[in-house]
């Protein structure tokens, strides 16, 4: 034990004469638990917010609405109740805060809620008879206290003033309450509301009615869509990217622990000519190994944590925009959070180190004499190398070969598998390129003797800098394909929306007014054409295709109802139809369809098929064909587009909102006004096509936030530890240099040899990355894309990008030789000879 | 007297609606209230209320309809039935109502979904060893001006309870009659194979009896007391449904109207109550409260019937009850098997539950279902009716 303290002792010093290796390590172990834990925490919370949104009254609840679009009141519930319909009552509304956050209030009745459902994850706890009596309760997650202005731990009990005066019943925390969330009886939050007797739901246990009463509209809970569900591949691609930060720390910390093990090569051979046994050493490495990576990881979580507090509004705002889930921005973390990001960054640690153990485990005591044993074998590691990249790449291609066997939509995992063994690929036949090209190179240099030397002495750091290169490869490539996809999503997504937005103005009248805004507008001078829409749930129940036998399904879809006009006809996008754009169109007039490439392809439809749907309130089952396909970017349910006119008198929609096309030399704002006036609408009722695309902007900005953000990161990572690993042989190198100097090579050359040295790795590097970062952009949009969202988009390069990119690699590199040539610069000769002969 | 109850501000209602009853005594770092007085807390104070007290004058039809200033009221119907083949069973159909505040901590404009009044109702049917039970909840407030328009309510004119669609309602039209002479009563619950309930008809085949000193029933030795009528004349005709399948039936019921503010003394644990129509056409209304008699003792209670609907109190050692047997029901030991003595008539009865599964299994829970009545001497069938113990 005590022989094991001296010798952890012993080995440990040897950081203490080279901090750099050390912070390396730590670096290394810490960006990579940060990353991961960080996007975790993200996942985490995100999947806790999700849980408590559906066990509350969201989803698993049937709803009845009424057929004549008038909103619901309390009549509607006492006629339900008394004949016998088992309808419970909920009222929705939003509540500002002094500090103007907008909250959510959700008015239930608890005596009529049914039985198993919500109201338990509501909140248990606390005195029934205070929740619907005077003066009530507010039960909300001690995560929402904060945004009334409040602490959580003083907010019990509290009443605090809202914006409008109004004070809200005693506050009641309940943890499995969704963020955001104010729940409280049916009775206060009328009151709060000042909604009188009007309702914004009945809701129904799922299955319990067999159908609709007379006059009313059954929408069962599984049309409702499902946060879950909708945002898992959102999640999974985070993941991916945590994955990646991952594999590059720990590459950084393997070239770390290569480092610090070949350099104390000396050192184990005099413990071990001391005395020492060599399963002792290899325990002590181990130990020492573990300490480390405790460090590291509690480092890299506690970091992680941050990071993810850091990210979590942005990443809220994005499921909030993307697929209308709310997130709370405070973190959830549950316990085996913790343990997990331990466990995952410990893992990695042990199979980065492992290699470093056996090596160190089955080395002979009489090799330890030799330094240089390890570099000799490195021909053979770069034929293992070699074979193992090959073996990667034919991985990749299995991997793609079986993709392109699957129906589009298919193999979420498979894609990133197949990314990941493009990108091992690469890594592993860098150094193999890299010795091929030295070689050849120096070959072609032989009359240069200085050029000789210096691509002789770069094959030789090539064990040591490999690894460095490795994470870079990677780093870069990820970066490059990621940041195409992106780009080239957001230019088909602005030039999708401009399509897409036709009318000048955009209203959304209430349900019960429709008809009435609508013959209004239509005998305003100033507007040329109406374009209402129209929009219910429905089920799609069967599929035929051409000469399939008819395939039965469940499939909860949109209906989306559109006016095929002048204005709306030519622009809107269609990917694939029947027999051409015109006669499409003239399909949809006459009541056939148009599916959003999501349903398209996660269906396997193509035009021409044929859809049976039922919608709650339609007249039982209705038969349409496929006349189109059309990108429906940033939606994520499948969509079925009929003529407005249609989807009402068929299905029963309700209406929608209405699209107004202003006539020539008329603007939109006095029109706005106008109809905001006669109507009494709210200012958010009418929309301008500028500032929807505004908006959609944003959400499409904020979307792709967090995907630079941890692409970025990862980048910084990879050069920080390029960067690290050359710094940490700085020292050794200037050391070899010093002969050179000592024949009569001025310090300027070799300076330049240097910077050249290494650059030209670096460039060779970059450039590899190109094409695999375009191969990776490729099989993002092709293959990922398109099973996590369901849309393809066209593959876009962009030169700045790969420009960057090289650049990136270059500046490193350059960087990395530059720091240590000044000190090479100001180092008088003698001290370099010295430290020559020191070695 | 009778009946469950709701309980008071600690009733464990809708702790088991809200799925735990346990994080309700304990939770969100609240003190944990104080046990209910009393079975479900029908013993505790009542400040605000106005108390039921002896003297009280009755006044029909508006002492049909719900007494909003007391705390706690109930319409209790029980039945007795047979069908065509002679098989018997059993019908409940109960709407109780608490008030959530005294009239003067009402608010001034309660608003359309205010809560002063809680109602629930409660309805089961038996067979054999079947026994379906189902519950529902409502708010009310305490206004009169439109209860139609509620989800739960009485009126006194026309009479009607209910509670969603489980109605009690008159059939009586001619004003001079008393609404309670002839009634509808109906409620369903479950749906296909699983669909229970009953639709009857029921006519009253004497008159209206007032029990205690003219209506007022004591409840303890201290003077706790409440307004108690029963109408336990009723012939019923109808159909029931179990387990999907309607059958017609026939039979006596009995219907129980009681409101108070404070039913229980604070000692009081619980009771055991007999209402039985005997075969001579005499019925009998018996009870036992747990606690609070004289010194310490249980309290006793009855009300002796003629067929001519005369009632005599049973007051002191004119009635004795003593449980003969025990059986596990729902996790408890429910006496099921009962003596009780009338010494100054001669009776001595033994009356039985034929099947001792009837838990209501309901927030607040109890225990009732039919019995048979014999003589404790020779075993003759001497009559049936409705046993309920609470507070076990």
């Amino acid at each position: 034990m005590r022989l094991m303290l001296v010798a952890l002792a012993t080995l440990l010093g040897h950081y203490r004469r080279h901090p750099g290796q050390l912070a390396m390590l730590l670096l290394g172990l810490w960006v990579a638990g940060a990353l991961w834990s960080g996007v975790q925490a993200i996942n985490a919370s995100a999947k806790e917010s999700y849980a408590r949104a559906e066990a509350l009254f969201t989803s698993g609840l049937d709803r009845l609405e009424r057929r004549d679009g008038e909103a619901l009141s309390r009549g509607d519930f006492v006629a339900l109740r008394r004949a016998g319909v088992d309808v419970s009552p909920l009222l929705e509304g939003e509540a500002v805060s002094v500090t103007d956050e907008r909250l959510t209030v959700i008015g239930i009745d608890p005596l009529t809620l049914p039985g198993d459902s919500a109201f338990a994850t509501a909140g248990s706890g606390g005195e029934l008879t205070a929740f619907f009596t005077p003066p009530w309760q507010t039960r909300l997650a001690p995560a929402t206290t904060e945004r009334l202005g409040l602490e959580a731990s003083t907010a019990s009990g509290a009443t605090p003033t809202l914006g409008d005066g109004q004070t809200l019943p005693p506050l009641v925390l309940a943890p499995s309450l969704p963020p955001g969330t104010l729940v409280m009886d049916i009775a206060a939050a009328a009151r709060l509301l000042g909604s009188g007797e009007i309702l914004s739901r009945l809701m129904a246990e799922a299955g319990a009615l067999d159908a609709a009463p007379a006059g009313y509209r059954l929408v069962r809970a599984e049309t409702l869509a499902n946060p879950g569900e909708l945002t898992a591949s959102f999640h999974l691609n985070l993941t991916a990217m945590a994955l990646l930060a991952l594999i590059v720390g720990l590459f950084i910390v393997q070239a770390a622990l290569g480092l610090a093990l070949e350099q104390r090569l000396g050192l184990l051979r005099t413990l071990r000519a001391l005395g020492v046994p060599g399963r002792t050493l290899v325990g002590v490495l181990a130990l020492e190994l573990v300490l480390l990576g405790l460090i590291g990881a509690l480092a890299g979580i506690a970091s992680g944590v941050w990071l993810a507090h850091a990210l979590l509004p942005d990443v809220a705002a994005t499921l909030q925009g993307l697929y209308g889930a709310a997130v709370g921005t405070r973190l959830q973390l549950p316990w085996h959070y913790w343990l997990g990001g331990l466990g995952v960054t410990l893992g990695g640690l042990a199979v980065a180190g492992s290699a470093t153990l056996w090596r160190a485990a089955r080395l002979g005591v009489l090799e330890l004499g030799q330094a240089q044993a390890w570099r000799a074998g490195f021909q053979r590691q770069l034929r293992r190398e070699a074979v193992a990249g090959g073996l990667a790449a034919l991985l990749a291609l299995a991997t793609g070969a079986w993709l392109a066997t699957q129906p589009p939509g298919e193999g979420l995992v498979a894609g990133f598998v197949m990314i990941a063994a493009l990108m091992l690929a690469c890594a592993l036949w860098l150094s193999p390129l890299l010795a091929a090209g030295l070689a050849g190179l120096g070959r072609l240099a032989r009359h240069r003797p200085l050029t000789q030397w210096a691509l002789a002495d770069l094959q030789l750091q090539l064990p040591r800098l490999s690894l460095a290169m490795m994470a870079l490869v990677i780093a870069l490539s990820a970066n490059l394909g990621v940041g195409s996809m992106v780009g080239g999503f957001r230019l088909t997504f602005l030039d999708w929306l401009d399509q897409r937005l036709a009318a000048d103005l955009y209203l959304r009248p209430p349900a019960e007014r429709f008809d009435e805004v609508q013959a209004w507008l239509e005998r305003r001078d100033a507007v040329a054409e109406l374009l209402p829409t129209a929009e219910a749930d429905a089920t799609l129940l069967q599929i035929t295709a051409d000469s399939d036998p008819p395939r039965p399904l469940r499939l909860p879809v949109t209906l989306f109802g559109i006016t095929p006009g002048e204005r709306l006809t030519p622009s809107w996008p269609l990917l694939e139809t029947l027999a051409g754009r015109d006669a499409a169109w003239a399909a949809l007039a006459k009541g056939e369809a148009f599916i959003n490439e999501q349903l398209a392809l996660g269906q396997g439809l193509a035009p021409g098929d044929r859809l049976v749907l039922q919608a709650p309130g339609g007249r039982g089952r209705e038969e349409v064909i496929v006349a189109a396909i059309y990108p429906d970017y940033g939606n994520p349910r499948g969509e079925v587009l009929l003529t407005a006119a249609r989807l009402r008198e068929r299905f029963d929609a309700p209406p929608g909102s209405i699209g107004i096309v202003l006539a020539e030399g008329h603007i939109a704002d006095p029109l706005a006004r106008a109809l905001t006036a006669r109507f009494d609408l709210d200012d958010q009722a009418v929309l301008d096509q500028r500032r929807i695309k505004a908006l959609s902007t944003e959400i499409f900005e904020r979307t792709f936030a967090i995907t630079r953000a941890l692409n970025a990161l990862t980048l910084a990572v990879a050069a920080l530890a390029l960067l690290a690993s050359l710094l940490a042989q700085a020292r050794e190198r200037r050391r070899r240099l010093a002969p050179l100097w000592a024949l009569g090579v001025p310090r300027r050359e070799l300076v330049g040899l240097q910077l050249a040295q290494l650059g030209g790795a670096a460039l060779v590097t970059g450039l590899l990355s190109v094409p695999l970062g375009i191969a990776i952009t490729a099989c993002l949009v092709a293959v990922i894309n398109v099973a996590a969202f369901g849309w393809r988009l066209p593959l876009h390069v962009f030169p700045g990008e790969i420009a960057l990119t090289l650049a990136t690699a270059l500046v490193v590199a350059l960087l990395a030789a530059g720091l240590p040539s000044l000190t090479l610069w100001r180092t008088p000769p003698r001290a370099l000879l010295a430290e020559e002969e020191t070695t | 007297m009778r009946r469950p109850p709701i309980g008071t501000s600690r009733w464990p209602l809708i702790g088991l609606l809200l799925g735990s009853l346990l994080t309700l005594l304990t939770g969100c770092g609240e003190p944990a209230p104080p046990p209910a007085e009393g079975f479900a807390g029908l013993g505790s104070e009542a400040e605000g209320f106005v108390a039921a007290a002896p003297g009280t004058p009755l006044r029909f039809p508006e002492d049909h309809g719900p007494h909003p200033d007391y705390r706690l009221e109930w319409w209790y119907l029980t039945a007795n039935l047979e069908d065509a083949n002679g098989e018997a069973l059993g019908v409940q159909w109960t709407l109780f109502r608490q008030a959530q505040q005294p009239r003067g901590q009402r608010q001034e404009s309660p608003g359309p979904w205010a809560a002063e009044q809680l109602w629930m109702a409660h309805m089961a049917v038996s067979r054999g060893e079947v026994h379906r039970v189902a519950e529902r909840f409502a708010r009310g407030n305490s206004r009169e001006a439109s209860p139609e328009q509620d989800q739960a309510g009485v009126t006194a004119r026309p009479f009607r309870a209910w509670l969603d669609d489980w109605t009690m309602e008159s059939r009586v039209e001619d004003p001079r009659q008393d609404a309670l002479e002839r009634l509808r009563v109906s409620a369903h619950a479950g749906a296909g194979d699983d669909a229970f309930g009953y639709r009857l008809r029921l006519a009253a085949r004497g008159p209206l009896v007032r029990h205690g000193e003219a209506g007022f029933s004591q409840k303890s030795a201290d003077g706790q007391g409440s307004i108690y009528l029963s109408q336990p004349f009723f012939e019923v005709a109808g159909e029931v449904t179990l387990a999907g399948e309607t059958r017609a039936v026939s039979g006596r019921a009995w219907l129980d109207r009681e409101w108070s503010s404070q039913l229980l003394g604070p000692d009081q644990t619980g009771w055991d109550w007999f209402s039985l129509h005997l075969a001579d056409g005499h019925k009998l209304m018996a009870f036992r409260l747990r606690g609070g008699g004289e010194a310490g003792g249980d309290y006793l209670s009855g009300t002796w019937i003629t067929p001519a609907g005369e009632a005599t109190p049973l007051e002191g050692d004119a009635l004795r009850l003593t449980p003969l047997e025990r059986r596990p029901v729902a996790g408890r030991e429910m006496p099921i098997r009962w003596r009780l003595e009338l010494p100054r008539r001669g009776l001595d009865l033994i009356v039985a539950a034929p099947h001792a599964e009837r838990w209501m299994a309901t927030a607040v829970s109890y225990w009732e279902g039919e019995v048979r009545v014999t003589d404790h001497d020779d075993g003759t069938p001497l009559g049936e009716g409705y046993l309920e113990m609470t507070g076990y």
